[in-house]
């Protein structure tokens, strides 16, 4: 069916024509055939019936008097030829007469017809005649009438075969058309030689070549738009992968297009270069300076003929050139900075000394991580350069790192951060009268992770509030049912989180534990962030809760904040406690705290106290109380009382 | 003895008509009746009377064929109800009631007497005798090759006699 939708006209008006006149013809043909048959039949009996006729009254005449004289009577019909048989009978079913014609079987059917012979007075029945009429005529007739038709049929299948040569011929411009029209293209012309076509025809070309000129003509204008847009891309597209591949300041290409360069070309050593300290040119001399000095930097690199890169910030980068060795690369390297801290740049007429540090990848299968890493350690160990060494493990710390951060995530879903108490001694009754919350994670073996391995890596991972509210809430419920006085400790961050600072605020009501618990802040917070610090503090005082400033003595510590922050308790750091007894130095400082301490009527705390003596000597100095493995060791509680 | 010497006599008047013909006669006569278009016209009551005439003496003749008639057909031929009575020529002549007459021998004058009655009656005669319609009976049956019924054109005419058409097709006219 999609074949014949899918042909062409030509095709579609040949098949309609033909099968419309089959159909035609084929009713034509048998409602002929039908009154063709019937009618000669019909005659053949009518022939047959007048014979009857001719007889029938004399021979019911005779049949009704008892005249045996049919024989006679029939003889001018039994002698026709087409009479096969005759057959008289009476009533009763008596054969009176049975002429039957002395002739081979006839092929041709018969035409039987039966009559009643009636009474002539009556006409009542008093018999039958039965006349059996040759079909020889009947089929002789058909046979002429077939022949006939033949001949018709012929015709008119010649007639309809002209026909559709004629059609055909009619329809050769409009396949012509088509033909040219198929694979027209715009701007392509094409010209239609058609010597003889029907007015239509000529009025569909002329259409054509109009519509041929106008498309012809748009097609040079799009053409010339096209050629246009292509140039229009071209820069766009150049402009685009200048963006992509090339720092906007500096024109330098960018951390990219080392990438690229990096994964297409054989070098693998590569060197970043930092520039140290340079937030405070930017702070000092403003951004705008800081970008120009930025632009001299790449501009003098350039000149150095690095072929440097801009990762981004203050880094640069450089790739070993071809046919230069490693060593070639290092001593380049050692070179450049060298120079640098001779070059002086300018910004707004300040004469500006630049320092740089630099991290070196040589063969490296991750030279721009690698490079990195050997940044990051050059920095830290304060050194113009570091070359990275697989051989001391950093990607391996960064790597356990990452698994710590996964096993410090896991512990907080499963419950398994857990505390320890260190009980915290009254020097002068020797009795507990504080612990200290000492947070744990609890391995699935029940091994205990030390705090000092995870809360480094759990500060950098967002995760510290969580273990800090988690901490609190089991502290707190776990003093809820005793007596004595408990610490936690809470990082800057901590008290910076309005979260975690409402949180511990609702533990604290919830539980009814906030005259009881100390909060130590390390003394190093309370400098660096001083208004906040101060605040969380007010808040808690307001609670009932007391303030202990941790580690006390080790840094600059600054009696004065320490007023201002009106805490409760300096815990004297253990570094100057376990030595005390060795170190006049230490002692003097302790006296010195201890004695401050008791001028403004706050307590004292001494931190690793270690042994008898230890705890003698810190006796003697009058600190209040005394915390180490001496007096107690780190401990689960329960929530019975000791 | 006298009997005897009638039963005789009687038996050669009626041998003197050809047994074979009569009986035709005797089979045909009455349905050669029932083809008479105007018998209901002919006959006050339901019944056609056949009248078998003769003279003389030869009353048991033409007795003895109505009786014949009437035990072949039993007083009934198509739809005709009919009954065979056996009258001499003058009987015949006065009746008013006579369908059809069959006419045994007799003498000439008698027939030709009979051949008027039924031509100015529209009665129908028939003979025994075919050599009657000379005398202006109107049909007679002879048995030739087969049975042919013969009638006498002029009298059809004249009488104004009617019969059933086909009745024409068989018999043999003639003038």
């Amino acid at each position: 069916m999609n074949r014949f939708k899918n042909a062409r006209l030509s095709t579609k008006l040949f098949f309609s024509l033909v099968i419309t006149f089959l159909i035609i013809f084929a009713t034509i043909t048998f409602v002929t055939f039908v009154i063709v048959r019937d009618l000669t039949m019909n005659t053949q009996k009518e022939k047959a019936a007048l014979l009857i006729d001719a007889v029938e009254p004399s021979i019911s005449l005779s049949l009704f008097l008892g005249i045996k004289d049919m024989g006679d009577k029939l003889s001018s019909i039994t002698r026709l030829d087409e009479v096969i048989a005759l057959k008289i009978s009476d009533n009763n079913g008596k054969n009176l007469l049975d002429y039957q014609q002395y002739t081979t079987s006839s092929p041709y059917e018969s035409i039987k017809i039966s009559k009643n012979l009636m009474e002539p007075s009556s006409l009542k029945p008093i018999g039958s005649i039965t006349l059996t009429y040759s079909g020889e005529e009947f089929n002789k007739t058909m046979n002429r009438f077939y022949t006939l038709y033949g001949w018709i049929a012929l015709s008119v299948f010649g007639i309809l075969w002209l026909m559709l040569i004629w059609i055909n011929r009619l329809l050769s411009p409009i396949k012509m058309i088509a033909r040219k029209v198929r694979n027209f293209k715009p701007g392509e012309k094409i010209t239609f030689d058609i010597p003889y076509a029907q007015r239509e025809f000529t009025q569909i070309i002329h259409a054509f070549r109009v519509m041929q000129q106008s498309v012809w003509e748009y097609s040079q204008e799009i053409e010339t738009i096209n050629k246009n847009l292509e140039i229009k891309i071209a820069e766009q597209t150049h402009e685009a992968t200048r963006h992509l591949y090339y720092d906007n300041l500096t024109t330098l290409p960018n951390r990219l297009k080392l990438q690229e360069d990096l994964s297409t070309k054989q070098s693998n050593t590569v060197a970043i270069l930092n520039i140290d300290d340079f937030k405070e040119i930017n702070d000092f001399f403003g951004i705008d300076a800081g970008d120009w000095l930025l632009s001299q930097i790449a501009h003098w690199l350039v000149e150095m003929k690095l072929s440097p890169y801009r990762l981004g910030g203050d880094e640069f980068a450089f790739r070993l050139k071809q046919g230069s060795t490693s060593a070639e690369f290092r001593h380049n390297i050692e070179m450049l900075l060298s120079l640098l801290s001779e070059k002086l740049f300018m910004i707004s007429e300040e004469t500006v000394h630049v320092r740089a540090t630099v991290g070196i990848a040589i063969d490296s299968d991750k030279p721009l991580i690698h490079a990195d890493v050997a940044l990051n350690k050059a920095r830290s160990a304060k050194q113009p350069y570091s070359v990275y060494d697989q051989s001391e493990g950093i990607e391996q710390q960064y790597q356990a790192n990452i698994a710590m951060s996964a096993r410090i995530r896991q512990a907080l879903v499963e419950h398994r951060i857990v505390c320890q108490y260190q009980p915290i001694v009254s020097c002068s009754s020797g009795k507990i009268e504080k612990f200290e919350t000492l947070v744990r994670i609890k391995n699935e073996d029940d091994s205990l992770i030390a705090p000092n391995d995870f809360l480094p890596i759990a500060q950098k991972t967002k995760l510290y509030h969580h273990i800090t509210q988690e901490v609190v809430y089991q502290a707190c419920n776990l003093f809820a049912a005793r007596h004595e006085q408990f610490s936690v400790n809470l990082s800057g961050s901590d008290i910076l989180d309005s979260r975690t600072v409402s949180t511990i605020e609702n533990i604290l009501r919830q539980t009814g534990t906030a005259d009881r618990i100390i909060f130590e802040i390390l003394e190093s917070e309370g400098i660096d962030n001083f208004d906040e610090v101060a605040s969380f503090i007010s808040r808690m005082k307001a609670l009932g809760a007391k303030i202990a400033i941790d580690d006390f003595g080790t840094g600059y510590s600054n009696f004065e904040n320490i007023l201002k922050l009106n805490v409760d308790i300096l815990k004297i750091d253990g570094s100057l406690i376990k030595s005390i007894d060795e170190n006049p130095r230490h002692r003097i400082v302790v006296e010195a705290i201890v004695d401050f301490a008791q001028r403004i009527g706050i307590d004292t705390v001494a931190e690793f106290v270690s042994s008898e003596e230890i705890l003698q000597n810190v006796t003697d100095l009058g600190i209040t109380y005394a915390q180490g493995f001496h007096t107690g060791k780190p401990q689960f509680l329960n929530q019975q009382l000791m | 003895m006298r009997i005897w010497v009638l039963f005789f006599i009687l038996l050669l008047s009626v041998q003197a008509e050809d047994t074979l013909l009569l009986n035709s006669h005797i089979k045909m006569i009455p349905k050669i009746m029932a083809l008479d278009t105007r018998l209901s016209a002919k006959s006050s009551s339901n019944k056609s009377i056949l009248a078998i005439v003769y003279e003389g003496n030869r009353k048991n003749v033409a007795q003895k064929i109505a009786d014949e008639i009437n035990l072949n057909h039993n007083g009934k031929v198509a739809n005709l109800s009919f009954s065979t009575v056996a009258l001499s020529v003058d009987e015949v002549l006065v009746r008013q009631d006579i369908s059809f007459t069959y006419l045994t021998k007799m003498s000439t004058s008698s027939t030709r007497k009979i051949a008027a009655w039924g031509i100015n009656n529209t009665i129908p005669t028939f003979s025994y005798d075919m050599s009657n319609l000379e005398e202006g009976i109107l049909g007679s049956i002879a048995i030739e090759r087969s049975t042919v019924i013969y009638m006498n054109k002029t009298v059809l005419k004249e009488g104004k006699f009617r019969f059933n058409d086909t009745l024409f097709q068989i018999a043999r006219l003639i003038e």
